[in-house]
């Protein structure tokens, strides 16, 4: 019973990601970098820890809100069974449907979002109906951050987020938070440490702040300047 | 109301017109700019060396006409970016050439190594001078 279950849904699911690479024209393959030869990119997913961190969640709070919905229509019921009767298959529709709705976006957003890293930069792709996709050059970056909740922990993932220079969220007039463009954020990742340290290698060992400053700048006193000063001092020593 | 509804969307739809009909996309050599308006006249120029990062977003309505915005940031104190390229059918390549111009997309280790080779010799030369100048002397 429960694999014939199995079977029907993702043939099901499978026809709806049919309906929106065809007809909402999402892109079915990967998102790439232009790369030079020899260079490695990697393009993944995040981890399956992630897919069920946002079930478990989903779990959580369809639990929460359809207990409460649930004794809300036994209240209704018990105070007049007709109208209990009555609102019976509308409040199973609100029970029920929004639920499967909600699993299936979280399927989409965990198939739709992608990652690419090559040894210079990333680019992250995101969203069903609006596709969003950030591409960010490790020069530009100011700082990675890695974060994870409790809940994250448990699912061995984490978020790690990668600053440009600019500005921070920008406060719209109504109250809310804009999109902050100047920041990458790389959900459900596994292996946090070591994205961060391919990163963080190459912010320390570009020179420049990361502000679109060029590399030409005026030289150190090297090791052969220092050299030749000391032979100055030695000889100015040695005259006198 | 009715009567209003015909002059109101003329008034709407004539800023995006004449913007429509003014928007003008230059690329050069190492910088790009853009320009648009009538009455108000805007022009952006930034260069590629200091593109932060490159947005490429897509909506439903966009991806059925084949156009695409492309957000070009700087880093300049606004969250919201500098630049948007709307409008632009082979929105991807130009991405991607963007990017090629990008900082840090590519020559990077060439350019360090390159440093490194000829540093600037003007004043090891000089230091020698005056060393050899003393040793003479003494």
């Amino acid at each position: 019973m429960s694999r014939r279950l199995e079977q029907t849904t993702a043939w099901v699911y499978r026809g709806i990601w049919g309906v929106l690479t065809t007809w909402f024209r999402v892109p079915s393959v990967p998102p790439t970098l232009p790369v030079t030869s020899g260079e490695q990119l990697q393009s993944f997913r995040p981890s399956y820890g992630f897919l069920r961190y946002l079930k478990f969640r989903f779990w959580l709070l369809l639990f929460v809100v359809d207990i409460a919905l649930l004794t809300a229509w036994l209240a209704i019921t018990a105070a007049s069974f007709k109208i209990g009767l009555w609102l019976a298959p509308i409040a199973l529709a609100v029970i029920v449907l929004p639920d499967i709705v909600a699993y299936v976006a979280i399927h989409l957003r965990y198939d739709t979002t992608w990652y690419v890293l090559t040894h210079r930069s990333l680019r992250i792709r995101r969203g069903i109906w609006l596709i969003h996709e950030t591409t960010i050059t490790f020069e530009n970056i100011q700082n990675v951050s890695v974060e994870s909740g409790p809940l994250e922990r448990w699912f061995g993932i984490a978020n790690v987020i990668v600053d440009t220079a600019g500005g921070g969220p920008e406060r719209t007039s109504h109250g809310g938070t804009k999109e902050n463009f100047h920041r990458g954020i790389l959900e459900g990742i596994d292996r946090p440490d070591e994205i961060r340290d391919l990163i963080m290698n190459r912010v320390r060992q570009s020179r420049s702040s990361g502000l679109g400053d060029e590399h030409a700048a005026a030289p150190a006193w090297g090791t052969q300047y220092v050299a030749i000063l000391r032979e100055i001092r030695d000889s100015l020593v040695g005259g006198l | 109301m009715s009567l209003l509804t015909g002059p109101g969307i003329v008034v709407m739809l004539l800023p995006l017109f004449f913007k429509y009909e003014t928007l003008r996309y230059k690329f050069e050599d190492d910088g790009m700019s853009m320009s648009w308006g009538i009455l108000f006249r805007h022009e952006i120029h930034l260069t590629y060396r200091r593109i932060q990062d490159i947005h490429l977003s897509r909506n439903l309505i966009q991806r059925w006409l084949g156009l695409s915005t492309l957000s070009i940031q700087t880093a300049s104190g606004s969250a919201s970016p500098e630049m948007n390229i709307e409008g632009i059918l082979e929105a991807e390549q130009l991405r991607d050439y963007l990017y090629s111009k990008m900082r840090g997309a590519r020559g990077l280790d060439e350019n360090i190594a390159d440093s490194e080779q000829h540093p600037q010799d003007e004043a090891l030369a000089l230091l020698r001078e005056i060393r050899d100048l003393l040793r003479r002397r003494s």
